[in-house]
């Protein structure tokens, strides 16, 4: 026989041994890896070295030293930066942060700091929107990438991130509207954009991705008279023509579609641009209660009437 | 005399089962039955495409449009279908006004008092408190279905072509009303579609009474029965007329 027991726990015995000179072997040829990363960033900062990963910039081979400074070692990994090298600036401060990204991207730098996002910086505001906040900080990807927060696609969540955070505006920037997102939810664009057509504007469309001004600002591209060019943009609305009021839109208007009411809430209306958004006597006002009185009341009514018939059935009524 | 053709009365011919000798009677005429079923096309394809934009938040909303075939192909989808339904409605109106010879004040779709009568006793009915009213060829809840469908028509076609072509609307009317047009459009088609799916399915298809369904919509026939329990006035017309031609 040859599966005897004896032969049987020889082969258990050795079964064991091969795993651990395996296992062994294995734990000998990645020593020096990790011998290697020791002295690296990688070493302590293990999940931002992960992130780093997916960096396009790590992708193009750059590394922690390009933007954090210090001395790249050679021959280690890549990304590993001597701490104690002379010009290491570790975590760059909020209104440091251009700094870094403009030694490469000298015009989006540019065009960044004549938004108000920089102004405000500038103004000890440290926390409005630089660089890292839209892009990603470690994990910067492409923006024609779908995971970057600067994807066309995710333009909107980015935004609303700072934008429809209550806290935030109301602290820190008196003035802000924090239903923006709201607001343009109940736009065209969104529809199309939440169900996968993406050709439609989201906000650095109308906004600019950079150079992002206050729509006070005459120099801006969400300023009234400046409107009609930012929405006939080639691609969008090109040939189409606009007076700067149509243009203004109502996309962002809290006292209209927001609250189900465009246009309808008479109260809190600018009287400037009341007749030209409600119309003579109010007309779009009274249009609009019409048709949620009606709506609302034929559904309760008829809906009150399949109720009562359905209860009816169980009294045993003689029908007909 | 011209009546007549509308309370026609067909006997099944060479049927051996025990429908023969039946008596059916003519609630629809095709022509009425296609129009029926056209509109029950382009209405169920206008639903599925417009709901998720009147609903983009939801989490069926995208995966409707992806059945359907990517954003794009809902807007296409959606205005083809709304143009059929126009279309519809154009036949429809044309064929009643000027093919069909029924003088026009004496059809039977117009609301009358005995609707709004018929109406309180239904509620007094639900209620235990009187008898089931009697209803001639069309009911008060038939009545308002069409009457309902018709205003809704206009209105979805009108709003509609507004949001269609806002920019040559806007050389007509103040740019609030093409706004305002988005609002009608999705109340009104919010209205029809939560009316067909509870109030007219229940009143054709869920009720005991006609469960699983009234087949008057693919056959255009009622049994005698059916006649006798929804429509009695009419039912006892169609006999009194019978007699009548009978004695003549």
């Amino acid at each position: 026989m040859l599966f005897t027991n004896r032969s049987l726990r020889f082969l258990l015995i050795a079964k064991y041994a091969l795993i651990l000179i395996t296992a062994l072997f294995i734990s000998i040829s990645v020593m020096p890896v990790f011998a290697q990363q020791d002295v690296s960033c990688y070493h302590c900062h293990t999940q931002v070295v992960t992130q780093f990963r997916n960096n396009i910039h790590y992708q193009m081979g750059f590394n922690c030293a390009d933007c954090h400074g210090g001395h790249e070692e050679p021959n280690t990994s890549v990304i590993s930066a001597n701490v104690m090298s002379g010009n290491f600036t570790g975590k760059p401060t909020r209104d440091n942060i251009t700094n870094v990204c403009s030694k490469c991207h000298v015009r989006e730098a540019s065009d960044y700091k004549q938004s108000i996002h920089w102004e405000q910086i500038k103004k000890g505001h440290p926390e409005a929107a630089t660089c890292t906040d839209c892009h990603g900080i470690h994990e910067i990807r492409t923006i024609k990438d779908p995971k970057s927060p600067s994807n066309h696609q995710n333009s909107p969540a980015t935004c609303a991130k700072c934008h429809s955070n209550k806290e935030m505006m109301s602290a820190w920037y008196y003035g802000i509207k924090t239903d923006r997102m709201d607001t343009y939810k109940e736009s065209f664009h969104w529809k199309a954009l939440r169900n996968g057509y993406s050709v439609v504007a989201t906000c650095a469309d109308c906004h600019n991705n950079h150079i992002t001004k206050s729509h006070n600002d005459p120099t801006s591209s969400t300023y009234t008279e400046n409107l009609p060019k930012t929405c006939g943009k080639v691609n969008c609305h090109q040939d189409t023509k606009f007076d700067a009021k149509i243009a203004a839109g109502l996309v962002h208007d809290k006292e209209s579609i927001h609250t189900g009411e465009l246009v309808f809430n008479k109260t809190n209306m600018d009287p400037l641009l009341r007749p030209y958004y409600l119309g003579p006597f109010d007309l779009a006002y009274w249009i609009a209660l019409f048709f949620k009185i009606l709506t609302t009341g034929v559904i309760g009514l008829f809906t009150g009437m399949v109720i009562l018939d359905f209860l009816s059935r169980f009294k045993l009524q003689k029908r007909w | 005399m011209t009546k007549l053709k509308l309370l026609e009365v067909s006997e099944t011919e060479g049927r051996t089962d025990n429908a023969v000798g039946k008596v059916y009677f003519k609630r629809f005429t095709l022509n009425q039955l296609a129009e029926h079923w056209a509109m029950i096309g382009t209405f169920m394809l206008l639903v599925v495409t417009g709901m998720p934009v009147k609903f983009p938040d939801s989490w069926w909303s995208p995966v409707i449009i992806n059945l359907v075939g990517g954003f794009e192909m809902r807007t296409q989808l959606h205005h083809a279908a709304g143009i059929g339904m126009v279309l519809l409605g154009i036949y429809h109106v044309t064929y009643h006004l000027f093919i069909d010879r029924e003088p026009l004040l004496e059809r039977k779709v117009w609301p009358t008092l005995k609707d709004a009568k018929d109406f309180w006793q239904t509620v007094l009915f639900y209620f235990g408190r009187a008898e089931h009213p009697k209803y001639g060829r069309y009911s008060w809840k038939e009545k308002f279905d069409y009457w309902g469908a018709f205003w809704g028509m206009v209105m979805l076609c009108v709003t509609g072509l507004i949001m269609m072509f806002p920019f040559v609307a806007m050389d007509y009317i103040p740019y609030a009303y093409v706004h305002l047009a988005t609002i009608v459009h999705t109340d009104e088609a919010l209205l029809a579609t939560l009316f067909i799916f509870i109030v007219h399915w229940w009143n054709v298809h869920y009720s005991p009474e006609v469960f699983p369904m009234s087949k008057a919509w693919i056959t255009g026939n009622l049994s005698e029965e059916q006649m006798k329990h929804e429509h009695p006035l009419e039912y006892e017309e169609v006999m009194r007329q019978m007699r009548k031609d009978e004695n003549s």
